[in-house]
């Protein structure tokens, strides 16, 4: 480079641009160092939140069950009535050939292995198969959750008893049950299946998926036709003028009101005024619509907008009506756009937790509604009522109920990218 | 265009300048202004579009021939600052009349645009379009029967026959141009707008959509706005000159090019002003 034939003018040029170089080169560098290290960042702290998610929820995908023979007398079930026999002692039958027990207070100690409910798990076994009845009826009862967590080694025998959920002799007692090869611990179908329960064994997330499907359901059936019809009125139709001004910047304003906000508004309107039901999905879904809709018209007006005007220009030109315009050509070319926008409001009103406890979604109900009026629980409340509870079974369900809400998330958010390639790919 | 001597037969082929039509008046602006909210693109214009004929508008950019021709089919009023004032005629009516529907207006002022914009449908469907929404077809052999005969007339069935159900917009520029001259003959327009249909197009598409203009002529009347003073002479029997806004020259093509009355179209046709 330092050519010493060269004249001193070029010399400097060269030494200019070469510095000039280095500094472009480093800019470059630092900038790209940026994105990294922010990307970085993001990607590690998603990677420390699922860790610990599956960390502490992973337990609770699989359940502890105590498999118990309960003789089926005649003398306490009634062949012709299953359903009125005496399971109290049909359980305690069951469970004194379990273990060998001094007294009766003893007897009720060892019953109280296996859930609190276990009367209506042999119940309902026999109903649904009366032919046991005079035989012997096995099965797998969930144990109670002390239990559970003493297998699952959240409680640490080293501690001493007193600081122990569990004595020394219902120790005894389980490492027994579990020489004697009755203890399992299989997929814990229940966490779909159930409804929810104080008792954190049968806890499930049945209700809450249900209540959250139906409110979803009424919040689309809402939010997007209305949310279409009107971004398609705003764009294609509405005259520019103070008006359409107006109404555009509260709707960009709507979109960025807190969603307790909505939540007190659902309270006062569909709750007092109304009068609908509390707790009601329906009434879920009203608020949820409410907080979607700006998004969808903001969305819909982006899609309707991307849509080349030399295609409007065509469709005009050979004489289409607006309407013929609108239905024809521009909403079917802009839908992969507005399907996208409507799936992610969707997804974040299924995230939605703060309207939904103002309205009263966070009711402790042990059935799944049976539609959209009955009172009702939705994922993001019922993880709010477990991270609420005491026990220690509904710490790994909360991180559970999470990761099960993730799911869902990612599902939705998978079918929208599924959608618009499927959707764009046509030409 | 092979397709165009089969169907009409060979007598009717005729070449344009041997035979006589009286020529007829299919448009007429009369003293008509537009005006883009306070500005005034155009200034009382008056031009007759004489039937089976090519009219071509030329003139630098910005002089106002793109919204004369948008102005013949109304397509102006998708903007929302335009105004209209003045008088045009299709067949002696007023196509600016309260009464008159837009949408039969456009079904027989047809209209090509600059940039090749077929929808992204398939050919067929590209072609069907038309006829379907303005209720001219009623089964599917009738459909079928205008699509083809449409293409036969823009000189691309042959190109595209085996693939009528792939879109439209796979096709090369000047295909979609014709594509799109299909598109605007099938609902059997009476006039024929074109805005720059060629300044899309490589050398080669742009002589095959002359050739094809030629032919058309014989079905429709035409209105051609062109930036290339060469194409105006080889394809339009009729000129007028632009130029901001005012209607400067109008007459025989041949006269314009070789004589021009007013100083301006000399200049520009010499190249001096554009």
């Amino acid at each position: 480079m330092t050519d010493a034939t060269l004249p001193t003018q070029v010399q400097t040029a060269a030494i200019n641009r070469a510095r000039l170089r280095n500094k472009r080169n480093a800019a470059d560098f630092r900038l790209r160092a940026y994105g990294i290290t922010a990307i970085s960042i993001a990607v590690g702290l998603l990677g420390i939140l699922l860790f610990t998610l599956v960390l502490g929820g992973y337990s609770a995908f699989v359940q502890t069950h105590i498999r118990v023979d309960f003789p089926i007398s005649a003398e306490y079930v009634d062949p012709a009535d299953p359903a009125e026999g005496n399971w109290r002692a049909v359980v305690s039958d069951g469970v004194g050939a379990l273990l060998p027990s001094d007294s009766p207070a003893q007897a009720r100690q060892i019953a109280q292995i296996l859930t609190n409910n276990t009367q209506f798990f042999v119940r309902n076994a026999v109903v649904a198969d009366p032919s046991v009845i005079g035989g012997t009826l096995t099965l797998d009862i969930p144990a109670a959750d002390i239990f559970d967590q003493l297998n699952k080694g959240n409680i640490d025998r080293n501690t001493p008893e007193a600081n122990r959920r569990v004595t020394d002799q219902q120790i005894e007692w389980f490492d027994s049950l579990q020489e004697q090869g009755r203890v399992s611990t299989p997929f814990n179908w229940g966490l779909f299946f159930n409804a929810d329960s104080r008792f954190p064994e049968l806890a499930g997330l049945s209700g809450a998926i249900t209540g959250s499907f139906y409110a979803l359901l009424v919040c689309f059936l809402i939010s997007f036709p209305v949310g279409i019809a009107a971004a398609t009125y705003l764009e294609e139709f509405a005259p520019k003028n103070r008006w359409t001004d107006l109404i555009e910047v509260n709707i960009n304003n709507l979109a960025a009101v807190p969603s307790i906000v909505f939540g007190l508004l659902g309270l006062a309107v569909f709750l007092q005024i109304f009068g609908l039901p509390r707790s009601a999905p329906l009434v879920g879904g009203l608020v949820l619509a409410l907080m979607t809709l700006p998004t969808i018209i903001i969305v819909t007006r982006n899609a309707l907008k991307a849509v080349p005007p030399s295609i409007r220009e065509a469709a005009y030109g050979m004489g289409a009506s607006p309407q013929q315009v609108i239905l024809h050509h521009v909403l079917p070319l802009s839908l992969p756009g507005i399907l996208t926008g409507t799936i992610i409001g969707l997804a974040q009103a299924l995230g939605e937790t703060a309207p939904l406890l103002l309205i009263g979604m966070n009711a402790f109900i042990t059935s799944p509604p049976g539609g959209v009026l009955e009172a009702s629980t939705a994922l993001p409340t019922q993880i709010y009522i477990w991270a609420d509870s005491p026990e220690r079974g509904f710490v790994s369900r909360t991180s559970a109920g999470i990761l099960v809400l993730m799911g869902f998330l990612l599902l939705m958010n998978a079918v929208a990218i599924f959608l618009r390639q499927r959707l764009e790919r046509r030409w | 265009m092979n397709a165009m001597t089969e169907n009409k037969g060979s007598t009717l082929v005729a070449k344009p300048d041997q035979v006589v039509i009286p020529p007829t008046v299919a448009m007429k602006g009369e003293d008509v202004s537009v005006f883009y909210g306070a500005k005034q693109a155009l200034f009382g214009v008056n031009l007759e579009i004489e039937r089976n004929r090519v009219t071509s508008l030329i003139g630098p950019s910005g002089c106002g021939k793109s919204t004369f021709l948008r102005s013949l089919n109304r397509m102006n009023d998708t903007i929302d600052i335009c105004r209209v004032t003045g008088r045009i005629t299709l067949d002696g009516e007023d196509i600016y009349d309260k009464n008159l529907d837009v949408v039969e207006l456009r079904a027989r002022v047809g209209m090509v645009f600059q940039k090749p914009n077929p929808f992204p449908k398939s050919i067929f469907e590209n072609v069907a379009y038309g006829p379907k929404i303005h209720g001219m077809v009623s089964t599917k052999a009738e459909t079928e029967e205008i699509v083809v005969s449409s293409l036969r007339k823009a000189g691309l069935f042959e190109e595209v026959k085996d693939r009528l159900n792939e879109p439209g917009t796979g096709l090369s520029g000047g295909q979609q141009q014709r594509l799109c001259i299909a598109r605007a003959i099938a609902t059997k327009p009476e006039v024929l707008l074109m805005d720059e249909p060629c300044s899309a197009l490589d050398p080669i598409a742009t002589a095959i959509i002359e050739e094809l203009i030629d032919e058309l002529r014989e079905n429709f009347t035409i209105v051609i706005v062109t930036h290339s003073m060469q194409q105006a002479a080889r394809v339009s029997q009729k000129t007028a000159f632009f130029h901001l806004g005012k209607l400067i020259e109008e007459g025989v093509t041949e006269d314009i090019f070789t004589n021009p009355v007013n100083k301006q179209t000399q200049d520009y046709i010499m190249g001096r002003i554009g």
